[in-house]
């Protein structure tokens, strides 16, 4: 328990850092926050008026006080890009992006795992080689490029998929509306999965291999264990803790989005919107962004932590720190 | 104007044929079917009755190639800022769209740091510009989609003054210039100033090549050209915000960067006066002369027109032989209309995603009825909508949206960029003496702007467009100051309304011919009885509040008097638009309904 709550001192001192640091790094990085929202035919008379607007004609520590206030209050202020509140703006945005990262982050763990694992227990078959070339195929080829292809054959040469966004236009009225929905996320997803599958399979693989070999798994085989009980039971489950973290630490990124998926797709999601509030400069919406990630990020490590207990009999019994 | 990254670079307008030379890769371009009058001289906006479709929906398409693949499949009906030769080809291949192609507003420059030596000379300047061989950058850059760049207007602009002095160009004629002018050249090939000072290595910056690759590239050929008169330079790529803040500080020797002017020359001044070389101020290579002060001047606070490119063509001469920085190159509008539609309307300064085709377009051929109703016109906008609030929006893309609910006094003509009548059917500017403000202060004149409004206005919710809206739309903005159009309506003084005649008087506190631009064309036209129950201008968001119209339809907030009524936005999807049917074009309308008018007068 006493280490538990040292972690999650660990992690408030973490999150502190972090909420410092997003207010200073973006304040003397290069670059005019005002840039991104002014008006063509503004002077420099015009400009003032608006950095009042904004209020960064204020001295540093009392926009730092009004940035803290803000942000410890989740409330985070108005965007500069577009006058909405960002709270709002994260609202619109990051349930599109979970629905579509977060199962494909959870077809393609258990694609990769389910395939590194058969490619491990036959190694030097057809089986392997297969796993191997579409793994390295898989996360080998640019993102945008496996997306424009899928795209041109799905959408357009055979037109199954829509070719943009998350809903037709004009929506089908009631219950329809939901299946339009998974149609027009279906094949985003598929990309996805198909490029990131690859990595998962090939990193299971080179570890079950590595486990397959260890004492304690010949064991198993000697006392005459059933060879999938061997596989899943002693193999698979000795190097999960390193799979869950990997998988937890994941997690952020299903809410960060995926800045070339929501192009070439045209969704709505967060990855494009924390992409230009960081270009722009857009101080109250990047800095929430950055202030929520981190905070999932520190989460999901405390997160692994707890979870370890529970995968990892060592650590139960103390035998790992 | 904008200081644009080459990403984002926007449309507008000049002649093909001017340039035939440079289009030997160009495909054709097929002339959209012109609605209304043909010309220049007979144009009339009258002749526009519209809008002719009932439903409009601006649909969110980010990437080029989707975009593309939705023209191309009937997913778009118009298409704008094709900036990709390879796009252009193909569409022009498919059979599936017309393009249309014309000259913008935009205008590419190297600019010098004149602040310091060794740019501080004019001499080097002129030798800089002679030796930058612009027509052949743009052929070999753009394969034809581009303009080279020989004056500091955009090519379309009304006020681009041709007799300025051009030097010969070449490395030779540019050395021969440095000689005369007592400059020599060291063991090494270098340039030696007259003073003996040898030149520092000039940087030029720009952009990464993987955020505007031609951009980088024609700063590495303008490093190569100076490197063949002797002056050691380089091309220096950074981060494009990083350049901006460098050339803010004024610790640059060149930089390039891309603008977007407006029909006006109001750039000049922004440019090239001495009082704008202040921080956040446009004129970045700092030149300060006397006498181009003075044209600039004269040019902002011009009474009248002639005066005004009097004014306009002094200061380009001066300009061409101070050489601040050296015109590269203009890109030109590329935009589609998908077959089958009739009414696409575009000249040779205005693609045919405009306004008028907006109101014209109608389907060639009746299609199978969808839902038992016509079908929609949809038309792209590469971005989503950042905020619908026209006090504070400022993207081009919130913009076209916006331009389709709110209407302005006075347009341009998209022939020749003159005035035309819009909300104002008629409207003068003269001057009038003002009191001084202090004991023995000089009497100074200012300009009155007069506007009388088209009878029968009406709200898109059915109530009446009056004088008073006009006035309270012009104070609330000023009373404020929305930062969007503070520099239009910083100078009014005052204003006086008469119902009856349905004239409205803007008396400013200062004479200038661009008032009228900046208050006919610039102030959006707001509806009183809405925007006077706003608490907040910052924080309104007009299309999420609802608003009922005279006859009880549900509507938002988002009232103006444009052809096209708001009706629903789903961020980052679509926005839908339906006729607005108290236009002041639309059907009964229009022209029948206001000649009658006017007759009756």
């Amino acid at each position: 328990m006493s280490a538990f709550l040292k972690r999650l001192g660990g992690a408030v001192a973490v999150l502190a850092l972090v909420l410092a640091l997003n207010f200073v790094l973006f304040r003397i990085m290069p670059g005019d926050p005002l840039t991104g929202i002014m008006d063509p035919r503004f002077s420099p008379e015009a400009k003032r008026q608006l950095a009042a607007q904004w209020g960064l004609d204020r001295p540093m520590s009392e926009q730092f006080a009004v940035y803290i206030r803000e942000m410890l209050s989740f409330r985070f202020g108005l965007s500069m890009m577009t006058g909405r509140p960002v709270w709002e703006e994260l609202r619109s945005r990051v349930p599109n992006t979970v629905a579509l990262l977060l199962p494909a982050l959870l077809l393609s763990a258990a694609l990769g795992i389910w395939l590194g694992v058969k490619a491990a227990r036959s190694r030097g078959s057809k089986t392997e080689r297969l796993v191997l070339l579409s793994g390295a195929v898989s996360f080998s080829f640019p993102s945008f490029f496996v997306q424009l292809l899928l795209l041109l054959c799905f959408a357009y040469v055979w037109p199954l998929f829509p070719l943009r966004g998350t809903s037709s236009i004009p929506p089908p009225p009631g219950a329809a509306a939901f299946f339009d929905y998974l149609w027009h996320l279906a094949l985003p997803l598929f990309s996805l999965v198909l490029m990131s599958f690859g990595s998962w399979a090939l990193y299971i693989r080179n570890m079950m291999v590595k486990t397959l070999g260890e004492d304690y798994v010949l064991m198993a085989r000697a006392r005459g264990l059933p060879r999938r009980r061997v596989l899943w039971n002693h193999a698979f489950r000795s190097i999960l803790p390193p799979v869950l973290t990997i998988f937890l630490l994941s997690l952020p990124g299903v809410v960060s989005g995926a800045v070339i998926t929501e192009t070439v797709f045209s969704l709505h999601g967060a990855g494009r919107f924390l992409l230009e509030a960081t270009n722009s400069h857009d101080y109250p919406s990047a800095g929430a962004a950055f202030f929520l990630l981190a905070l999932l990020t520190v989460t999901c490590n405390l997160l692994a932590d707890l979870l370890y207990v529970f995968v990892d009999p060592r650590v139960r019994r103390g035998g790992v720190q | 104007m904008t200081l644009t990254s080459q990403k984002r670079l926007r449309p507008s307008v000049r002649a093909l044929f001017a340039f035939a030379f440079i289009f030997a890769s160009v495909p054709a371009f097929a002339a959209p079917a012109a609605a209304g009058p043909a010309n220049a001289a007979s144009f009339d906006i009258l002749d526009f009755e519209g809008p002719k479709m009932k439903e409009l929906y601006y649909v969110v398409t980010r990437d080029m190639d989707a975009q593309i693949l939705a023209m191309s499949t009937g997913k778009l009906d118009v298409l704008s800022d094709i900036y990709r030769p390879a796009d252009v080809e193909r569409l022009a291949a498919s059979d599936t769209a017309d393009l249309s192609l014309a000259s913008t507003f935009h205008g590419f420059f190297i600019t010098f740091n004149t602040r310091k030596f060794p740019w501080d000379q004019t001499i080097l300047r002129q030798a800089a510009s002679q030796v930058m061989d612009r027509r052949r950058w743009t052929r070999d850059l753009f394969s034809g989609y581009a303009e080279p760049l020989m004056g500091f207007l955009p090519p379309i602009s009304p006020y681009l003054e041709p007799a300025v002095t051009v030097f010969p160009g070449g490395a030779e004629a540019a050395r021969k210039r440095l000689a005369g002018a007592g400059w020599t050249w060291d063991s090494r090939g270098r340039l030696v100033a007259p003073d003996g000072r040898g030149l520092p290595l000039t940087k030029i910056l720009c952009p990464p090549s993987s955020v505007a690759a031609t951009t980088t590239e024609i700063a590495q050929m303008a490093a190569e050209a100076l490197a063949s008169i002797g002056v050691p330079a380089e091309a220096e790529p950074m981060d494009f915000q990083t350049m901006l803040a460098r050339v803010d500080e004024q610790n640059f020797d060149a930089c390039t960067n891309a603008w977007t002017m407006s029909r006006d020359p109001d750039s000049l001044y922004a440019f090239y006066h001495s009082l704008m070389d202040v921080s956040g101020g446009y004129n970045l290579s700092g030149i300060a002369d006397p006498e181009l002060d003075d044209a600039l001047l004269e040019l902002r606070y011009a009474p009248d027109e002639s005066s005004a490119r009097k004014a306009a063509s002094r200061a380009q001469k001066l300009l061409s032989e101070l050489m601040p920085v050296v015109p590269v190159y203009s890109r030109y509008s590329i935009s589609a209309v998908r077959r089958g539609w009739d009414g696409v309307f575009a000249t040779d300064r205005a693609t045919a995603d405009n306004l008028y085709t907006l109101l014209s377009m109608r389907p060639r051929e009746p299609r199978e009825p969808r839902e038992g109703g016509e079908r929609p016109i949809y038309w792209n906008i590469p971005e989503e909508i950042r905020t619908l609030n026209p006090l504070v929006s400022s993207t081009a893309y919130d913009w076209t949206v916006l331009g389709t609910i709110y209407d302005v006094l006075l347009s341009a003509n998209p022939y020749t960029f003159e005035d035309i009548p819009w909300l104002a059917e008629s409207w003068d500017i003269g001057t009038r003496p003002r009191e001084g403000e202090g004991k023995g202060e000089e009497k100074k004149e200012g300009s009155v702007l007069t506007f009388t409004l088209r009878p029968g206005l009406k709200w898109q919710d059915g109530r009446p467009l009056t004088v008073d809206d006009v006035a309270f739309s012009m104070l609330y903005i000023r009373d404020r100051n929305v930062p969007r159009f503070y520099d239009s309506v910083k100078d009014i003084e005052d204003i006086q309304t008469d119902p009856e005649t349905r004239t409205i008087r803007v008396f400013m506190a200062n004479t200038s011919y661009w008032h009228l631009h900046n208050i006919g064309g610039g102030v959006l036209i707001l509806p009183r009885h809405i925007l006077e129950k706003v608490p907040d201008w910052r924080a309104w968001q007009p299309a999420n509040n609802p608003h009922e119209a005279l006859d009880g339809t549900p509507m938002t907030e988002l009232v103006g008097t444009g052809p096209f009524v708001f009706r629903e936005s789903r961020t980052g999807e679509y926005v839908r638009m339906t006729r607005n049917e108290h236009y002041m074009l639309y059907g009964r309308n229009s022209r029948n309904m206001y000649m009658k008018e006017r007759t009756a007068r």
